[in-house]
């Protein structure tokens, strides 16, 4: 679990080629700042998560994992914003088996110019991260 | 065998080497299994470099290639041609972001900026590790386009590519081509009608071959994706036809009930639901209005070429590559902003355009004749974070060139520009010019205090605190305000939502990058020109047009393309054949084969599109999606979460 | 001087390699025509090649420009002249031009020069870096600046005393002093013309004080100092090293001005100052930063927003004429300028004055033809004979015009136009 001394939680997110990373490209390019520790995996569509990946970032130390998502303006179809809600629910159900909090899964669409919702959302689920492994502690 | 890795990382001139410590960098990674050598460089995408990087590439017998660098959506490309050239497969090349996700984005933390650069590098290292030679797909290109909308824009683009012997369907909305321009009257620079521009571009394409127009109608549907686009097309009847002449028309329009405003003339008059052959209105063919028509019958008594019974016509059509033309629609001020629509004194500039074309010797408006005219510049633009934040670029040469014209055509006018900073740019500046010699009288507004239209006893006022007289507070009588409206996106966004192309933050449809791909759009085979993109005048344009119909060109000219091998694959010892990728999968590219005796899932590799929406939902894990596998993602977070 | 001719044609002849020559250049390649690419300078690249970053989106520019250069230098399609010049362009037939190309000798082998700069470090003359614009010095043998392309020593014959110590320091002897001018004649079927622009001579306003006063410089100048390769890796005032902290942009200068012969507004201007303002502003936190401007013209796609920030991050701007710069005892500039909010005459003090010159036509390139003229517009720009249906059409069938040869514009412009223009040239060829 995160270190209590930690400033910053660790944070694995998952976005997309043509949709949400074009935003994070933004808020880069806008100098809107984030936590160091956010990284972030490229995929071309949300909907091809699968939960044996937010699994695996989890046992190996990630406080938290989020799906930037394609939502409706997803490039391969409207099926996306369903399908990616489907392998949330799915994640949720092997998290609660390895109790693991549910909250430590956050998901939210992202437009290809939704920067500083992004960052705003990045923030809010750090702060969320680190305030609970410090009550855990 | 294991990989032969090369790494290298950029300074990209101090944009990354300045918040991050690039050398570093490299000694975190430089012993990391298979990196064979690493290195760090000024500029990763310049033309020396690449050349090492080609030579590395050869001398040290290199399998794989990292670059650390700006966003892959600008240099993906770059690098790939590189390992290309070096004759190594170039999906043995894998791409860390580290300018726009480390060194600008914490450009506050230079420690924590580091540190995330080196775990990045290291995860595209694991990625490369594990990254195998693969071979595009090829794809037939069909030598057609679509373009959507018959403005001068979706025209010019329609002409040039008739000119590169490129099938053409050119798809218009209203029943008429021409677009905004054909609704203007004469236009800086050249003093140019709307109506003589569009008639000569008409009369270019309308004899030619192979190009096909639709008017009326829209695309509906679409599949398919670059290089075979496969889009259904709805055309709503004329109900009328082309047997009908002006005589027989004007005998129907006389019985013809139904009265609207006339939008050609942005509804400063009006027009029957039966209508026609207007300068600039093509084909010259009528047409009835159907959201207005009542079907009452009467204009079918009149003319026997009249049949309301027609039926809307679906058609379905194949193209290699899809123009948007949309273009934009004039801003429609808010009730009361300004007086309008409140004041009878207060019309837009579209609708004054439209007046002084329809004005013979004296300018009426409302049965009064106007002399003092004042305009009122950047409504809605210009407006802050509250609404349109943008400028719309055409505006003020639009309405001084407007003003002067009037002045020129009818006695007695007096004009007064409240504006907010004059924006003629480039060779405009001269028709400013002309203005004030002309002895037109220009009003600036500050910003927190704009300029005030008030009423009394029907008597119209402009008030201002004008800057460019210290501040004064100034007010002037006027018979007419012209409230200079910008241009905003199209508000029936039906058929960009259909193509799903992304927006700005200005809602215009955005281009890729504004400078290196300015006309394409995150859908491949899409592109954009004219004012759908942003704000423009006629000749800008018209290069933006051009400029696509050349992107779209080199798209389809040499009958193929080459697809990314981005695909799906099938585990076949692992799949059990239960149907579940094949629902998920919105392309229908997986069917059930067999393997041996045992049914599996096959995937048809020219059909998928490698989205990966099947991979979560197999119980058995058997389908990975290439480039992107289990493995390779798993290796990346192994990679992520070691510590330095 | 002996000649060789040779006769040798391509589909297409692009005159001038800046950023609209290269991408028209591009255009025709990639769609399989031949181009021979001639420009007079060293590099490919023109100007933006050599700027900071560009606006509005503060992208590199060398991060845009060198891939795209080195795109263009390698398509097999396109063959380029460096220190090259085209001339007696002249139309025999339909789809049929002949132009004579003159290659200076770059007395180098390109092909064997590694750029490893030991000849600029033999080199015992130093003279003013044009490519620094003057800001620095550079020797007689030497690379014209770190991202040129080809990046391959020259020799400044004009300035070379033929010590021979570059010759002697060449590693692998590519340096050649037998190298003579090249004359030959080629045949083309369409050609255009991207010859770009100059800049407007700060001297030309004497009252400004450039080149009296030291701390008077060019936005160009300044351009350098903030480039990525920029000379002193720091930002300074050239009169005494100082890290200037109140410093003053005077917008118009040498454009709007029908004094100086140009009515005409630069449209780039605007822009870039309040880009540099803002790349100021992030590099010395400190420092006030003024610009005094008659209108600000931020009308593309994201510059309202553009300069709406730059407000927001304290850049100072004052609606005022500046009528005049003198120079204080300690090196500062006393600018006198009418504050036209406030309708009277005022002073301000200033360590640094950069000085925003505006976009003048390249007046080389009506003597590209013989026989047919080519018309210019009445500011001396390439005559646009359908200005609004036919932006890239010039007075000479089979002759199209891209980017600034046509007037002032930015980089997005510049590039549409120059799609546009080989739209125009394609269609041509495949008539």
């Amino acid at each position: 679990m995160a270190d209590i001394s930690k400033k910053s939680a660790k944070i694995l997110v998952f976005s997309t080629e043509k949709i949400s990373d074009p935003a994070i490209d933004m808020a880069g390019l806008l100098k809107l700042h984030y936590p160091p520790t956010v990284y972030t995996i490229t995929i071309p569509c949300s909907s091809g998560i699968k939960p044996s990946w937010i699994m695996y970032a989890y046992e190996k130390g990630f406080d938290g994992v989020f799906i930037a998502a394609d939502g409706s303006d997803c490039v391969f179809g409207e099926s996306c914003t369903e399908k990616t809600g489907a392998l949330v629910g799915k994640t949720h159900i092997l998290m609660q088996e390895k109790q693991i909090e549910p909250a430590r899964l956050r998901m939210a669409a992202m437009c290809s110019v939704c920067s500083e919702s992004f960052v705003k959302q990045i923030k809010s689920f750090n702060e969320y991260l680190l305030k609970s492994s410090n009550t855990e502690k | 065998m294991d990989k032969r890795l090369g790494v290298y990382i950029c300074h990209c001139g101090g944009n990354i080497s300045d918040y991050v410590d690039v050398e570093k960098v490299r000694e975190a990674i430089e012993n990391d299994g298979c990196v064979l050598m690493s290195k760090t460089t000024q500029f990763a995408c310049s033309d020396s470099n690449q050349k090492e990087m080609v030579l590395d590439i050869q001398e040290q017998n290199l399998s794989g290639i990292v670059v650390a660098s700006c966003s892959p959506k600008l240099h993906l490309n770059t690098f790939r041609q590189v390992s290309e050239r070096a004759d190594l497969n170039k999906y043995n090349y894998v791409h860390a972001n580290i300018r726009e996700q480390a060194s600008w984005a914490h450009s506050d933390d230079k420690k924590g900026a580091t540190e995330k650069t080196i775990l990045l590098v290291k995860a595209a290292i694991a990625k490369a590790r594990l990254a195998e030679s693969l071979t595009p797909n090829k794809i037939m290109a069909i030598n057609a386009v679509a373009v959507i909308g018959g403005g001068v824009a979706g025209l010019k683009a329609a002409i040039s590519l008739s000119d590169k012997n490129t099938q053409v369907v050119l798809i218009e909305r209203e029943p008429f081509i021409g677009g905004r321009v054909g609704q203007w009257g004469e236009m800086f620079t050249t003093n140019q009608t709307g109506n003589e521009l569009i008639s000569s571009l008409y009369a270019q394409l309308v004899t030619r071959k192979n190009v096909q127009i639709y008017t009326n109608s829209e695309v509906v549907s679409y599949s398919g994706s670059i290089g075979d686009f496969s889009l259904k097309i709805e055309t709503t009847p004329r109900y009328i036809s082309q047997d009908c002449d002006a005589k027989e028309l004007q005998k129907a329009m006389d019985v013809c009930p139904v009265v609207v405003p006339d939008p050609f003339t942005f509804g400063i008059t009006n027009r029957k639901a039966i209508y026609g052959f207007a300068a600039s209105q093509y084909p010259k063919q009528a047409t009835i209005d159907d959201a207005a028509c009542t079907h009452c019958g009467a204009c079918e008594k009149v003319s026997k070429n009249i049949d309301l019974s027609l039926q809307k016509e679906m058609v379905e059509l194949h193209v290699g590559s899809v123009l948007m033309a949309t273009g934009f629609d004039p801003y429609t001020p808010e009730n009361g902003e300004f007086g309008y629509a409140e004041n009878e004194s207060v019309i837009t500039l579209p609708q004054f355009k439209k007046l002084i074309d329809n004005s013979e010797s004296k300018l009426i408006y409302k049965g009064k004749e106007i002399k003092n005219i004042a305009y009122i510049y950047c409504v809605g633009s210009r407006q802050g974070d509250e609404g349109n934040s943008y400028c719309s670029r055409y505006c003020c040469t639009s309405t001084i060139h407007s003003a002067i014209i009037a002045k020129k055509k009818f006695k007695n006018i007096h004009n007064f520009h409240f504006n907010r900073g004059i924006r003629t740019y480039g060779k405009q500046e001269v028709l400013y010019a002309e203005s004030l010699k002309l002895g037109d009288l220009y009003l600036q507004a500050t910003d927190d205090s704009p300029a005030e239209v008030y009423s009394e006893n029907g008597r119209t006022w402009v008030k201002v605190n004008d800057i460019l007289t210290e501040s004064k507070e100034m007010q002037v009588e006027v018979d007419l305000v012209v409230l200079v409206t910008g241009m905003v996106p199209r508000s029936d966004k039906k058929v960009s939502t259909l193509f799903k192309l992304p927006k700005g933050r200005d809602r215009f449809l955005n281009e890729i990058h504004m400078k290196l791909r300015p006309v394409e759009t995150a859908i491949d085979g899409i592109t954009i020109a004219g004012t759908c993109q942003s704000p423009k005048n006629v000749a800008e344009s018209v290069n933006s047009s051009l400029s696509a119909a050349t992107k779209a060109f080199s798209y389809i000219s040499k009958g193929e393309l080459e697809t990314e091998p981005i695909v799906v694959e099938i585990d076949a010892v692992k799949c059990t054949w239960c149907n579940e990728c094949s629902t998920a999968c919105p392309f229908d590219a997986i069917t059930q084969g067999l393997d041996g005796d045992r049914k599996i899932a096959v995937v048809n590799t020219t059909v998928c599109k490698g989205c990966g929406m099947c991979t979560p939902v197999c119980p058995t894990d058997a389908i990975d999606l290439v480039t992107f596998s289990s493995k390779e993602i798993m290796n990346m977070i192994d990679a992520l979460t070691e510590q330095i | 001087m002996s000649s060789t001719k040779n006769s040798v044609s391509y589909d297409a002849l692009v005159v001038g390699a800046g950023i609209a020559g290269g991408e028209a250049a591009l255009n025709l390649a990639v769609n399989g025509f031949k181009v021979l690419l001639v420009e007079k300078d060293l590099s490919v690249g023109g100007n933006m090649i050599k700027l900071s970053k560009v606006f509005p989106t503060l992208d590199c520019s060398a991060c845009i420009t060198t891939p795209k250069v080195s795109e263009i230098s390698r398509h097999p399609n396109i063959t380029i002249f460096t220190g090259s010049e085209a001339s007696n362009i002249r139309r025999v037939a339909d789809n049929h031009f002949v132009a004579n190309i003159t290659r200076q000798p770059r007395y180098v082998r390109v092909e064997d020069c590694t750029a490893c700069q030991l000849c600029e470090k033999a080199c015992p003359v130093s003279v003013r870096d044009q490519y620094q614009f003057g800001l620095i010095g550079r020797k007689a043998a030497y690379i014209p600046f770190s991202i040129a392309s080809p990046k391959a020593a020259a020799i400044d014959i004009e300035n070379c005393t033929l010590c021979g110590a570059c010759e002697r320091a060449c590693p692998t002897n590519c340096i050649d002093f037998t190298q003579e001018v090249e004359h030959l004649e080629m045949q083309f079927k369409t050609v255009i013309l991207a010859t770009g622009f100059e800049m407007f001579d700060a001297n030309r306003i004497p009252r400004y004080g450039f080149g009296k006063y030291k701390n008077v410089l060019t936005s160009l100048q300044m351009e350098r100092e903030i480039a990525p390769t920029r000379p002193f890796n720091t930002i300074l005032r050239p009169s005494d090293g100082k890290v200037p902290d109140k410093i003053a942009y005077v917008l118009c200068v040498g454009s709007r001005d029908a004094s100086v012969g140009n009515p005409i507004c630069s449209q780039i201007c605007c822009m870039y100052s309040i880009k540099q303002s803002q790349l100021l502003m992030g590099a010395l936190p400190m420092a006030d930063v003024t610009i005094y401007y008659i209108n600000i013209r931020a009308f593309g796609k994201g510059f309202e927003d553009f300069y709406q920030q730059a407000k927001g991050m304290g850049v100072n701007f004052v609606k005022g004429k500046v009528g005049s710069i003198s120079e204080t005892e300690n090196g500062n500039l006393m600018l006198r300028y009418e504050d036209i909010n406030e309708g009277i005459v005022k002073e301000e003090e200033h360590d640094m004055v950069i000085l925003s010159v505006g976009v003048l036509p390249n007046e080389g390139t009506t003597s590209l033809f013989s026989e047919e003229q080519l018309m210019l517009d009445p500011y001396r720009f390439v005559h646009q004979t359908d200005g609004l249906a036919n932006p890239s059409h010039t007075s000479i069938d089979g002759v199209f015009v891209a980017g600034t040869a046509t007037g002032p514009m930015d980089i997005p412009d510049a590039i549409l136009s120059a799609g546009s223009a080989s739209s125009e040239a394609i269609s041509y060829l495949l008539k």
